[in-house]
C-alpha cells in the first residue's frame, strides 16, 4: 500500500558534476517512511546516506548536484515542487537534525532565537508566543531552567545540551517527518543513550515518522523499526529490524554485524577493502569487490534486483536468485522463501516486525 | 539598514535585526526612521528652499549652516546610535563580554579613550566654541608653558620676561600666523576627522558588504562580472580621478569623502565574498535552509552577521588611511582649503616651522595619535570579536 505512506522515495538518484566527470552519490534508491515509524538508513561513511536524506528536501545545491526520481511526501512530489512551496514544507513539516550540533548553530545568536527561527519563518506568531513555545520545547527536551537559558548563546551549552537544543529546533514547527542525520555520532555513549531515548519519546508524543541515518548498528538496534542498508549509493538489503539482526541476508549486512562485538561479532578492524570509486562504480553488485562470496555473476550487469527472502525483508544479492544456492552466503541453516516472493514462512526465523 | 552601520558591526544586535525580514520593525529601526525622517526633510528644505548664502537654521534665528557633509555625518551618527550604541545597551550581557575581552588590551583602552575625546570634541566642540577668528595682532602666540623671542608675535598676550614671550592659557596651543587659536582649530579638525571616519566607513561597509554577498550568492557569470568590476575598482587610479574631479568641480570635503570611499570598497567586497562563500558552506546555513529560510533570510540573518565580525578590523584600519590621505592632499595644497582639517592646519604652518613649530606639531601629534589609536582599536576589536584569531596568536 504505497499511497498511504508519509514519505515515499522512488528511484532517487543524486549526481554531482565534478571535474573528474559525474559522481553518482545515490543511485536509484527506494524507501518509504510511515507515520509513527522509525526507518534507519545504515551504511559506512561515504555510502550516500546523507546525500539521500538531503535530496529529499532538495537541500543539495543544484548545480553541481542533480536530483532525479520521485520523492512523494503525503502524496506530493517534492522534487517537482517549486522552491517557494518547498520552503513551506522545510522546517514546518519535514525537519532535520544534524550530526554536529556545534556547527549547526550560528554562534551569533541565542539558542532561543535559533529555536524560534523556523517558527517565525512559517507562522505568524508574536515574539512572546514563539518564546513561550520555545521554552516549553526546551523544557521538554530536557534543558533545565529553560526560560533562563533561552537567552544563552550556543557556546554556553555542552555538546549533549546542544543536541537537545537542535532537537527542539527541529520540533518547533510540529513536523510530521523528522530526518535525523547521525544525531548521536558526536556525543559520548551515555549522552547518546539519553538522546536516543528522548527521540523515541518525542516520536510517540509528536506522532512523527523518523528517518534515521547512522553507521552505528548499536544505535539502530535501539530505535529502528525497519532498516535500509546502503552501500555505495545502492540499497543492499532492507527489512524489519529483527529480521536483519536475526538473519542478515546480504554479505555486506552480515559483515557490518560482524563488526559489532555486542552482537557476537568477531571481526576486528572492519571490513577489508574500501568503497568503490563513485565516478566509476563496478559492474554488477557494488559490494562484489569486497565480498568473499563473490562469483562471476556478481560482477556483471547491474546491481542485482531485490529478492524477498522473508516477509518484508528484501536483499539485492545474486545468491538469492532462483536457481542459486543461498546457503553460500548463509552462515546458518536458514532457508529463504521461494524466489518469486511467495512466502511460505519458515517458522521462528521470519518474524514480522510491525 | 543593517548593512550600513559603521565600525563595530558585530555588536549590532542581530537577534533583533534579522527577524524573518517581515514588516515587524524593531525598536531600533523605528527609532532610525523617526529620527532620519526630520533630517531628510531638513535636507530637502535646505536644498530646495534655502539660498546658498543663507544659514540652514535662519528660520529659527540661528546662524548655523549645514553642508551636505554635515547631513551625511548626522545620518551616519544616527545609524551608529540606533544600530550600535542602543543594541549594546539592550544586550548588556554581550556588551559586558566584549568589554571584558577588549579591556585586556591596555593600549586599546587608552586608544578608545583618546578616540572618545576626539569624537566628543568633534561633536560638541563646534557647538560651544566660536569658530577661530583671524586676529593678526595676536599671531604666533606660543603654547602655554613655552616661550619664544618676543619679536616673533606681533603683540604678546602673555608676560614678556627677559625678552621672551610666554604662552598663556588663553591660547593653550598657541596661535597661527593669522592669529587663530590652534586649540580651537584642532577641535574643529576633530569634526572633520570624525566626518571622514564615519561617512567613509558607512559607504565602504554598505557597498562592500552588499557587493560581496551578492557576488558570492549569485555565483556564475554574475559573480564573474561583479568581481571583474571589483578588480577595476581596485586598480583604478583614485588619485588621478580625484585630481580630474577637482579640476572640474572643485575639491570639497564631501567630494573627497565620496570619491575616495567609492573607490575603496574593492578590498572589502573581495574579502566579504570569500568569507561569505566559506560561511555558506557552514552547517548552520544548511540548518537554516532546512528550516525553510529563503535565500534573503539566510543572507541577512546568517551570512552578513558572521561576515561583519571579521571585517571590522579591516574597516577600522581603513579610517587612518583616509585621515592620512586627507592630510597629505591638504599638505600638497589640493585639499579643501575652506575646511579646518588638521591637514590644512599643518599645511598652513609649514612655512613657519623654523620659528613657530607648534602650528605644525600640535595638529601633527594629534593626527599621529588618532591614527595610532585606530590601529590599536582595530587590533583589539579583532581579538574581542573573534576569539579564534587570538587563540592563534597565543
Amino acid at each position: 500500500m504505497p499511497s498511504d505512506q508519509l514519505l515515499e522515495v522512488e528511484d532517487l538518484t543524486t549526481t554531482f558534476g565534478t571535474d573528474d566527470g559525474t559522481l553518482t552519490a545515490v543511485d536509484g534508491v527506494d524507501f518509504d517512511v510511515d507515520t509513527g515509524e522509525t526507518v534507519c538508513i545504515v551504511g559506512e561513511s561515504g555510502s550516500g546516506k546523507t546525500v539521500a536524506t538531503e535530496s529529499i528536501t532538495r537541500i543539495i545545491k543544484t548545480p553541481p548536484g542533480e536530483i532525479e526520481g520521485t520523492v512523494r511526501y503525503k502524496g506530493r512530489d517534492l522534487l517537482a515542487m517549486p522552491e517557494s512551496e518547498l520552503r513551506d514544507i522545510r522546517g514546518n513539516e519535514i525537519a532535520h537534525i544534524f550530526q554536529n550540533p556545534q556547527e549547526a548553530m550560528n554562534h551569533c545568536y541565542t539558542v532561543g532565537w535559533q529555536i524560534t527561527e523556523a517558527l517565525q519563518i512559517h507562522q505568524d506568531v508574536s515574539d512572546e508566543e514563539a518564546r513561550a513555545k520555545a521554552v516549553d520545547l526546551m523544557d521538554r527536551v530536557g534543558i533545565a531552567n529553560a526560560s533562563a537559558r533561552f537567552d544563552d548563546y550556543p557556546h554556553e551549552f555542552s555538546g549533549g545540551q546542544k543536541q537537545r537544543v537542535m532537537i527542539a529546533m527541529a520540533l518547533v514547527g510540529d513536523p510530521d517527518l523528522l530526518i535525523a542525520d547521525e544525531p548521536t555520532t558526536a556525543l559520548d555513549v551515555t549522552v547518546q543513550a539519553q538522546i536516543l531515548r528522548l527521540l523515541d519519546e518525542l516520536q510517540e508524543e509528536f506522532d512523527m515518522g523518523v528517518l534515521f541515518v547512522t553507521h552505528d548498528l548499536g544505535v539502530v538496534a535501539e530505535i529502528a523499526d525497519r532498516i535500509v542498508v546502503m552501500y555505495a549509493g545502492k540499497v543492499m538489503e532492507r527489512g524489519g529490524v529483527l529480521d536483519i539482526f536475526d538473519h542478515p541476508a546480504h554479505p555486506y549486512t552480515q559483515q557490518l554485524l560482524e563488526c559489532l562485538p555486542e552482537f557476537g561479532g568477531t571481526t576486528v578492524g572492519g571490513i577489508p577493502g574500501t568503497l568503490p570509486d563513485p565516478h566509476d562504480p563496478p559492474d554488477g553488485c557494488r559490494f562484489a569487490p569486497r565480498c568473499e562470496y563473490a562469483e562471476g555473476a556478481c560482477r556483471a550487469g547491474e546491481q542485482p534486483e531485490e529478492i524477498e527472502v522473508s516477509p518484508g525483508q528484501r536483499v539485492s544479492c545474486v545468491h538469492y536468485r532462483p536457481g542459486m544456492d543461498p546457503s553460500v552466503v548463509r552462515n546458518d541453516n536458514f532457508e529463504p522463501v521461494g524466489g518469486d516472493g511467495a512466502a511460505d514462512g519458515e517458522g521462528g526465523v521470519s518474524r514480522a516486525d510491525d | 539598514m543593517a548593512t550600513e552601520s559603521p565600525e563595530q558591526f558585530d555588536q549590532v544586535d542581530w537577534n533583533d535585526l534579522s527577524r524573518s525580514g517581515r514588516f515587524d520593525l524593531s525598536i531600533n529601526s523605528i527609532g532610525m526612521l523617526v529620527t532620519a525622517l526630520p533630517l531628510a526633510l531638513l535636507g530637502v528644505y535646505d536644498w530646495r528652499f534655502v539660498g546658498d548664502r543663507t544659514a540652514t537654521f535662519e528660520f529659527v534665528g540661528l546662524d548655523r549652516t549645514l553642508e551636505t557633509v554635515d547631513f551625511l555625518f548626522i545620518f551616519t551618527l544616527l545609524l551608529a546610535f540606533w544600530y550600535l550604541v542602543l543594541p549594546l545597551y539592550q544586550n548588556p550581557r554581550r556588551t559586558r563580554y566584549y568589554w571584558k575581552e577588549f579591556k585586556r588590551n591596555r593600549p586599546a583602552v587608552v586608544s578608545l579613550g583618546w578616540l572618545g575625546i576626539v569624537f566628543v570634541g568633534g561633536i560638541v566642540g563646534p557647538l560651544v566654541m566660536n569658530a577661530p577668528q583671524q586676529e593678526l595682532l595676536i599671531a604666533y602666540q606660543p603654547p602655554v608653558f613655552t616661550s619664544v623671542v618676543d619679536t616673533t608675535p606681533a603683540t604678546c598676550v602673555g608676560e614678556v620676561i627677559n625678552g621672551r614671550c610666554h604662552g598663556t592659557w588663553q591660547h593653550p596651543l598657541g596661535t597661527t600666523n593669522a592669529g587663530r587659536d590652534v586649540f580651537t582649530m584642532i577641535v574643529y579638525g576633530m569634526t572633520i576627522s570624525m566626518q571622514i571616519a564615519f561617512i567613509t566607513t558607512t559607504i565602504v561597509a554598505t557597498v562592500g558588504i552588499t557587493f560581496g554577498t551578492l557576488s558570492a550568492y549569485a555565483g556564475g557569470w554574475v559573480d564573474e562580472i561583479m568581481m571583474r568590476f571589483t578588480d577595476i575598482i581596485l586598480s583604478f587610479p583614485t588619485f588621478l580621478m580625484f585630481l580630474l574631479i577637482l579640476y572640474i568641480y572643485g575639491a570639497g570635503l564631501g567630494m573627497f569623502i565620496v570619491v575616495f570611499s567609492l573607490f575603496a570598497w574593492g578590498g572589502t567586497a573581495r574579502y566579504v565574498r570569500s568569507k561569505s562563500l566559506s560561511i555558506s558552506e557552514e552547517e548552520f546555513i544548511k540548518s537554516s535552509r532546512i528550516s525553510g529560510a529563503s535565500t534573503y533570510q539566510v543572507i541577512r540573518g546568517h551570512v552578513v552577521p558572521n561576515v561583519a565580525s571579521s571585517i571590522i578590523t579591516q574597516l577600522t584600519l581603513l579610517i587612518p588611511g583616509f585621515l592620512l590621505y586627507e592630510a597629505q592632499l591638504a599638505f600638497l595644497g589640493i585639499g579643501d582649503s575652506t575646511v579646518p582639517s588638521w591637514g590644512q592646519l599643518i599645511a598652513a604652518g609649514r612655512s613657519d616651522l623654523s620659528f613657530a613649530p607648534w602650528i605644525v606639531l600640535a595638529p601633527g601629534i594629534v593626527l599621529f595619535l588618532t591614527i595610532l589609536a585606530f590601529n590599536f582599536l582595530g587590533d583589539a576589536l579583532l581579538d574581542a570579536l573573534n576569539p579564534e584569531a587570538e587563540a592563534e596568536n597565543a
